[in-house]
């Protein structure tokens, strides 16, 4: 609707009818009460012009020789699935009006007709393009101010967050030991709860861009092995992760995976991330991948605390966290594996989770093997 | 004692500047700010930093971006080293882009709130040495 150039024809309306005593009479009708008229013998003729002009209103005979009402309503489907359709039955039989409407007509118009009913018709599939065309302006706006509106919501809400969160950084490193009694202790809870809050944001923010089928991208293809090769590297070094030891077992000449390199980076660092968090000291991660035939199965395992089947069945639910005294401490959004799912969903493949309560978890995610094998450019967005 | 080295920040967030400024200057920098790209161009010019710290959205937009750009026209700055600080990248636990990623000639982006430990490593690290050594991409490096 967008691109709809003229204004001239925002009052158009297209008569296809084999039958010159329809035509003649429609365009004289039409004429008085101030619409735009064209009409045409066939329905090809009929389907060319109106590629150019995008009437709002076509009115079109059901019984025609060669291309027959149907058929052109099928089509003309397929150029402009705005126009509105009337048409026009020889036979009035409910069935024919039916069959056209179930195809995309609006109404119908039995032959023969006063030019009283020809006008009401006419004005009731105005009206109907009129409102079809309000509400797709007002959902076009939505949609655009929900698109700002996220951005820079979550920019503004994660800035102080993030000033407040650099003072105290700042004050326990440059004066911490100087911090009277408590201070210091109080200073690092603080920076831990304003973390958490920064990753919902965060999350959110990802969520609502997968809404929008906006953060993955399936026509590029990424090597998976390395991105999980490069996050696994980076929580070895981290001290947040020294707990466990982590591993990766990567297939040689692994195939490259569907998805961009910073969704599938994301995949994968949601499950270590859970998988280190939920681990006991001295647990393993583990990270595996191999493929065969159309798919690269990934495998994260941890020796954590695992999952109950009571909890595993909800686990990729929005906010959903299972609380046990074990989980209790431990940080998290309740969006990560929601996440996962979702860049999942968008890229055609699966995730599954395998546990024992107190020994074990394992996440089994499969992705699409691309093809045909591409340049990775998109690859190296976790760096080296 | 050796001068002491110069840093730019430019970042909108005038807190923010100051959790990092004061960081900095516990280190030993001297440190100046712009809280808007023009000024920040414009001082980049007159100042010759050692280092510049710089953010990404500002007045609502990537205006970063551009001032990344824009310094690396500029001959004098063309190969000063260029931190971008962003909160928009808070992938955790590190946000990483690989030097050799071309699409922007920064040096380093790091997420904020940033390690303060990180940071000061990361500053000592670019403002010394050869420039070989810091990665320093070539401007008008092409876009990939």
């Amino acid at each position: 609707m967008a691109a709809t150039p003229v204004s001239a024809r925002e009052n158009t309306v297209f008569v296809i009818d084999d039958d010159e005593i329809i035509r003649l009479s429609c365009e004289q009708i039409l004429k008085k009460s101030g619409y735009h008229v064209e009409t045409f013998a066939n329905g090809h003729v009929g389907i060319e012009r109106l590629k150019e002009v995008r009437p709002p209103l076509l009115v079109v005979d059901i019984k025609m020789p060669e291309l027959d009402g149907f058929e052109v309503i099928r089509i003309v489907r397929k150029i402009d699935p705005d126009v509105v359709i009337v048409v026009i039955t020889g036979y009035a039989t409910i069935e024919t009006a039916v069959d056209a409407m179930k195809m995309g007509a609006y109404d119908f118009l039995p032959k023969p007709f006063t030019p009283g009913e020809l006008r009401m018709i006419i004005e009731r599939g105005f009206e109907r393009w009129r409102l079809a065309r309000e509400a797709q302006l007002l959902r076009h706006e939505k949609e655009q101010v929900e698109r700002k509106f996220v951005t820079l919501v979550s920019h503004q809400l994660k800035s102080p967050l993030v000033a407040v969160k650099q003072y105290l950084d700042t004050l326990l490193y440059t004066s911490g030991a100087q911090l009277p009694g408590e201070s210091a202790e109080w200073i690092s809870r603080s920076q831990e709860r304003i973390s958490e809050m920064l990753k919902l944001i965060q999350d959110w923010l990802m969520l609502s861009k997968l809404d929008r089928g906006a953060l993955t991208d399936r026509g590029v293809s990424s090597d998976i092995g390395k991105i999980a090769e490069n996050i696994v590297r980076e929580y070895q070094q981290l001290p947040s992760a020294a707990h466990v030891k982590l591993s990766a077992e990567i297939a040689p000449g692994l195939a490259q995976a569907t998805g961009d390199g910073v969704s599938l980076a994301m995949l994968v660092r949601n499950l270590v991330s859970n998988a280190v968090k939920y681990n006991k000291p001295g647990g393993e991660v583990k990270v595996t991948a191999s493929g065969n035939g159309q798919w690269i199965t990934l495998k994260v395992s941890d020796t954590g605390i695992g999952i109950s089947s009571l909890h595993r069945a909800r686990l990729f639910e929005e906010f959903y966290r299972v609380i046990s005294p074990e989980t209790q401490n431990i940080p998290g959004t309740g969006l990560g594996l929601v996440i996962c799912k979702r860049i999942l969903d968008e890229l055609g493949g699966f995730i599954d989770v395998d546990s024992k309560e107190g020994e074990y978890t394992t996440f089994t995610v499969r992705l699409p093997i691309a093809s045909p094998i591409k340049e990775a450019e998109y690859a190296d967005a976790v760096g080296k | 004692m050796n001068e002491p080295k110069s840093v730019l920040i430019i970042d909108d967030d005038i807190l923010y500047v100051k959790a990092i400024q004061t960081l900095l200057e516990s280190s030993g920098y001297k440190v100046r700010s712009a809280s808007n790209s023009r000024d920040g161009i414009e001082l980049a010019k007159a100042l010759q930093p050692d280092l510049i710290l710089l953010d990404v959205m500002m007045s609502e937009r990537t205006e970063g971006f551009f001032v990344l750009q824009e310094l690396r026209r500029i001959p004098a700055l063309s190969r000063t080293p260029v931190i971008v600080l962003s909160s928009i990248y808070s992938e955790e636990p590190i946000f990483r882009v690989d030097p050799e990623a071309g699409w922007l000639p920064a040096n380093l982006f790091l997420a904020k709130p940033v390690d303060p430990a990180r940071l000061l490593t990361e500053a000592e690290r670019l403002t010394s040495g050869s420039l070989e050594e810091k990665g320093a991409p070539a401007a008008g490096r092409k876009q990939v």
